[in-house]
């Protein structure tokens, strides 16, 4: 196993994090750019080394809307080799439906990709690894985790703009529920649920942190997500290396208060950055790009004022 | 080697039964690792579940497979077994799950095996989900409805005491249904029409199943074609009823536009097994296999198998009545 937890810093000993917003209208012109010039901007430790990409894919999306879109997955994927990663793989655990195969034809992740053959890492029927969790969040002691996930180098979390309709928003850090193997826990990951969502969250993120998050907010989803939501262009992508400073962002940028979210309010002492006075926003800034969601009448206390 | 098993030729991929005889079968033999089971992929660590899929389609596929890989893959469940007589979903825990419903199915064949298939099915009927306990439906009560289910009914879950789903419910009522009956715990029945009762509870409103949210605020979930195969094989020897007669008829019209592997293999078991013509579909089973090589999965594999084995005995082919 190479990645190790990382060590857990308490929030007044934690360095300002850095986050790159930038303004994407469409999936298409510019969009390898954008991205490997946002890379550029945190001199990522890449060169020769392992990757792998866990986009948002939960369900059957011919229109793209609920996953993270394949161009996104496939220029990100390019970027990281240029940075000089040695493999860039991709892998997910879809959540709701255990055929990967019919998920990753809904997207026509090939034709962006190209074979998938060794690259694809369908993490639901992964070998997996007993995991003891650090932050014991929620009542969950341990957990069984893709070896993939934990043998690569570098692990990159790329979440879909989305509200959900339990947790209030999915972005990087609820993106890693996907890493947790169905083929252990079923579909849905029931245990998860059981042992609160939140906390499960915190517990999955301080176990198998991601040391890279990006979120592909072109076009993200409001309302009743994260499948049966609304689309809602919002023409923004988000890159930082504290996956809770850009989950932040994200937030700021659907109008809605992080801190209000209650397992990133959490993170935020746990895991990483939340206030916005230790956020160094570079590009453009959030009030550039704010596109107010809306949400389920439940989260209506998550709506900035 | 697997890597030398081509079925690209034609004379293969043109045929079902030569896919079945010439590269299914060897596949699984090649991919078993030395324990006796298999793992979700070639080279993989062994699983209950892939090793339960690869004994049930070694012994459909009509080719004579050897005694003792047969054996030691049946010895591989027993070790596997835990001391409460249920399986465990990977290696090394020690927590049951729902492929001890797929194991129970599994070893039910062998008269040899009663003892392993009694302690497994006790264990199942003794879980009870935790979404159908007394405290549990009056909390859920007096909350908000997210969901429109009935919660009298009673399943399975995936994981002991978590919640009841409609996959886990019909591997465990098609594991009470493949025991003879004097193994089956008592009040059997009762917690078969619950669960029947359940699936059809979950059905999604127009016809199929998913997981098990037929409706979360209001609007309706959307069909997926595993779910409802296995919701409707679970019920295959039930009476006639207006919601499975709804079910089979959505996956009959989505039956044409399936672009997996592993759904269209199955799709094409329940239709048969219903008596259903196969509508016509823009992907043969054969072909797709063939283009997906990455996505070759022992369950893949095993499902594609079944499917195209003329000598199915699990839910065989049923000549339509029309």
């Amino acid at each position: 196993m190479n990645r190790r937890s990382r060590q857990l810093i308490p929030s007044f000993q934690r360095p300002i994090s850095r986050v790159v917003i930038r303004n994407a209208a469409d999936y298409q012109k510019g969009l390898g750019e954008i991205i490997l010039e946002s890379l550029k901007e945190f001199r990522l430790p890449v060169q020769a080394k392992t990757v792998l990409l866990k986009p948002n894919l939960v369900g059957l999306d011919p229109l793209n809307v609920m996953n993270t879109h394949p161009s996104v997955i496939a220029a990100t994927r390019e970027a990281f080799f240029k940075l000089g990663a040695s493999e860039v793989f991709i892998g997910d655990g879809p959540a709701m439906d255990r055929d990967t195969e019919a998920i990753l034809e809904s997207v026509n992740l090939r034709s962006f990709v190209g074979s998938l053959a060794g690259i694809f890492h369908d993490l639901n029927l992964d070998d997996v690894a007993r995991v003891s969790l650090p932050t014991r969040a929620s009542r969950l002691k341990e957990l069984y985790l893709p070896k993939t996930v934990l043998g690569v180098d570098f692990l990159v979390s790329i979440a879909k703009l989305k509200t959900h309709h339990w947790a209030g928003v999915t972005l990087s850090l609820k993106n890693m529920f996907g890493i947790v193997p169905g083929g252990c826990y079923g579909w849905p990951k029931n245990a998860l649920h059981w042992a609160g969502i939140d906390n499960s969250i915190l517990d999955i993120n301080a176990a198998a942190p991601p040391d890279f998050a990006i979120i592909d907010g072109i076009v993200g989803m409001e309302g009743n997500g994260p499948i049966q939501g609304t689309p809602k262009p919002a023409g923004v992508l988000i890159f930082g290396d504290d996956p809770v400073a850009v989950d932040a962002t994200g937030c700021r940028v659907m109008g809605l208060k992080p801190e209000k979210v209650r397992y990133l309010a959490r993170a935020g002492t746990l895991l990483g950055n939340l206030e916005t006075a230790k956020i160094h926003e570079v590009g453009e800034k959030v009030n550039s790009v704010r596109r107010p969601f809306s949400v389920l009448p439940s989260f209506s206390e998550l709506v900035a004022g | 080697m697997i890597e030398n098993v081509k079925i690209s030729e034609r004379q293969i991929v043109n045929d079902g039964c030569g896919l079945v005889q010439h590269f299914c079968v060897p596949f699984l033999v090649a991919a078993q690792n030395q324990d006796g089971g298999w793992g979700f992929e070639t080279k993989s660590e062994s699983r209950v579940e892939p090793t339960c899929w690869a004994i049930r389609s070694l012994l459909n596929s009509g080719t004579s497979v050897s005694e003792q890989c047969l054996s030691s893959a049946y010895n591989y469940l027993l070790r596997a077994q835990l001391k409460d007589g249920s399986w465990p979903a990977m290696p090394q825990a020690d927590t049951g799950s729902w492929v001890t419903s797929l194991a129970c199915s599994v070893l039910s064949v062998e008269k040899k095996y009663e003892n392993n298939v009694c302690a497994g099915l006790n264990w199942l009927c003794n879980d009870y989900p935790r979404d159908s306990r007394l405290w549990r439906r009056i909390l859920g009560r007096s909350r908000v409805t997210v969901s429109s289910h009935d919660d009298s009914f009673r399943g399975w879950g995936w994981t002991p005491s978590t919640a009841s789903w409609v996959e886990p419910t019909s591997f465990a009522m098609q594991a009470l249904y493949d025991s003879r009956e004097s193994w089956r715990p008592r009040d059997t029945s009762n917690r078969l029409e619950l669960a029947a009762g359940l699936l059809y509870d979950r059905m999604c409103p127009s016809g199929g199943w998913n997981c098990g949210n037929p409706m979360v605020y209001g609007i309706a979930g959307e069909p997926l074609v595993l779910s409802t195969c296995w919701a409707l094989l679970a019920l295959r020897n039930y009476s006639p009823h207006q919601r499975k007669t709804l079910s089979l008829e959505w996956l009959a019209n989505t039956f044409p536009t399936i672009t997996s592997t592993a759904s269209l293999a199955i799709a094409r078991i329940t239709l048969e097994a219903y008596g259903n013509a196969l509508p016509k579909t823009r992907h043969r089973l054969f072909e797709m296999f063939d283009a997906r090589a990455f996505l070759r999965t022992v369950l893949t594999v095993s499902w594609t198998s079944l499917a195209l084995s003329p000598k199915r005995t699990w839910f065989p082919k049923v000549e339509s009545s029309l």
